[in-house]
């Protein structure tokens, strides 16, 4: 009969009661804080995907800007821009805008319907590089001062405008991590303690029987491992359906051709690939920081008690 | 085995409870500790398991001076003491086997390596039918034999009890202490505190009196 009832005995009790954790409000709490880091992550990751693709694609592109001289033939100094910008390095493409199309420029500033045959505008001509590390932008400058009333705009003032505002909002992005690891290691330091308090029996109990600080601590961590990796899962996946239920609502909020400008602006709302095994990868680390603060205010508990 | 050298303690700036305890426990005997209520039985056993320290002079176990042992070599010695509690102090969560089976199971052991061992204590304080049973099934009686299984699972080589009868009626209190006798014909070294006057007239053991703070020995 004995035999019987140990063969039938598969597994042990866990010593620290799972009823005995806060476990339910600790799950809870932890989702919560995965969900804020994942989203939080996610929007940082969105951020710096879409300032580098627009950094990337500006950084392709120069202007060269003729304005009208006196005594200056437009056409021929277009002509000269686009053959000086062909023959420079690492340029693939450069073409002048036609008259027209320089007058469209305008239309948004001066209104349709102006008379711009009585003004003399400047004139741009588009470059394009294949490698902005390779062209030899340098040279393009100087052989320009050939061309009377010939600029040359890299738009380096514009993209580092743009890198500065992505900067600052990645850089904000990482303290707002940062301060859910202090409030989540902070909650589960007063939920240990609290835990600890009401199995102030079992700890006494083991240390009686000869059970060490690690032992017993070990106890408390694989209970707290266990919440921290269920929270995480939930917030984890919480943070990945916001993403995704976002991002159509975005595509079926906003016209078509409004979501390309959009798009092209700010980036398409996904958080691709990369972003959501960021996203996969907060679970397992928001379950070793809830493991490792819980063992380490046991350890902390136990070495003031004994 | 356990030498104190005018031991005295003290709770924090409060007076001393105990005073001047200097005595000598040999391997293999068995001892009462008597005296009335709140004369410090409780605080000498704390002080023979190492739960306290003493507030001054030395104590000696097993042959090395504990004063001033660190943690973790407390916790090493406290391995060869068992300790029997007046209100029982299994966990309810768990079955009386694995109550029992506890202080081998943080040392790490594999169930395996101590089963067969477990289920003979088991058996043989009466418990054998019993193993599954959570604490709050059982009675006062079988509580505190499944406790003082606990204690001695581990083959401690001191067996201390803190008031073991305090809690069951006179003929199971004669049951339990001939148990701690045999444990002691075994070899255990056996401390037991007991206010039971009566029944330790049944028993031929030594007597440690604590009166005052102070300790006497008789028989």
């Amino acid at each position: 009969m004995a035999e019987f009832r140990l063969l039938r005995r598969s597994r042990a009790t866990a010593i620290v009661p799972e009823r005995s954790v806060a476990g339910r409000t600790l799950v809870l709490l932890v989702a919560i804080m995965t969900f804020l880091f994942g989203v939080t992550l996610g929007g940082v990751v969105l951020v710096q995907k879409s300032a580098i693709a627009w950094s990337s694609d500006v950084g392709r592109e120069v202007t060269i800007q003729i304005r009208p001289m006196e005594g200056e033939v437009m056409e021929s100094n277009l002509r000269t821009a686009v053959a000086l910008a062909l023959a420079t390095p690492g340029v693939t493409a450069a073409r002048a805008l036609s008259l027209e199309e320089s007058q469209g420029l305008l239309e948004p500033w001066l209104g349709s319907g102006v008379d711009f045959s009585a003004i003399a505008i400047p004139r741009l001509v588009v470059v394009e590089i294949d490698d902005p590390s390779e062209a030899d932008i340098e040279k393009l400058e100087r052989d320009l001062s050939a061309v009377a009333g010939a600029t040359l705009d890299t738009h380096a003032a514009w993209r580092q405008q743009l890198n500065l505002m992505a900067g600052t909002i990645v850089v904000s992005g990482l303290l707002v991590l940062a301060l859910i690891v202090v409030a989540t290691v902070l909650a589960i330091i007063f939920a240990t303690r609290g835990t600890m308090a009401s199995n102030r029996e079992i700890v006494d109990v083991l240390h009686f029987i000869g059970a060490s600080n690690s032992f017993i601590a070990g106890e408390f961590q694989g209970r707290f491992l266990a919440i921290g990796f269920r929270g995480g899962m939930v917030g984890g996946i919480a943070a990945v359906l916001f993403f995704s239920a976002v991002g159509a609502a975005a595509g079926g909020v906003v016209p078509d051709e409004a979501s390309a400008q959009l798009g092209f602006l700010f980036g398409r709302f996904s958080l691709g690939l990369d972003g959501i095994l960021g996203i996969a990868a907060v679970v397992p680390v928001i379950a070793a920081v809830t493991a490792i603060t819980s063992r380490l205010t046991v350890r902390r508990f136990l070495t003031q008690t004994s | 085995m356990i030498e104190f050298d005018t031991v005295g303690l003290r709770y924090g700036h409060g007076p001393e409870i105990l005073r001047d305890l200097s005595f000598k426990i040999e391997p293999g005997s068995f001892h009462f500790l008597t005296g009335p209520s709140g004369s410090g039985k409780t605080s000498l056993l704390k002080l023979l398991l190492l739960s306290l320290k003493p507030s001054r002079g030395r104590v000696k176990m097993f042959g090395q001076d504990v004063t001033d042992l660190d943690q973790d070599s407390l916790l090493r010695m406290r391995r060869h003491i068992g300790i029997v509690f007046q209100e029982f102090r299994l966990l309810d969560h768990l079955t009386t086997y694995e109550n029992v089976a506890l202080p081998l199971r943080v040392l790490g052991r594999p169930e395996s390596a101590y089963r067969a061992n477990v289920t003979e204590l088991l058996e043989w304080v009466g418990l054998g039918e019993r193993m599954d049973a959570l604490p709050a099934l059982l009675s006062g009686g079988e509580k505190q034999r499944a406790a003082i299984a606990r204690a001695v699972i581990g083959r401690p080589d001191i067996l201390l009890a803190d008031e073991p009868t305090g809690n069951v009626d006179p003929e199971l209190s004669l049951r339990l202490v001939t148990l701690f006798a045999e444990l002691n014909k075994m070899g255990t070294t056996i401390i037991l505190a007991t206010h039971e006057l009566p029944l330790l007239d049944n028993f031929k053991y030594p007597r440690m009196v604590l009166r005052d703070g102070g300790l006497s020995f008789h028989g």
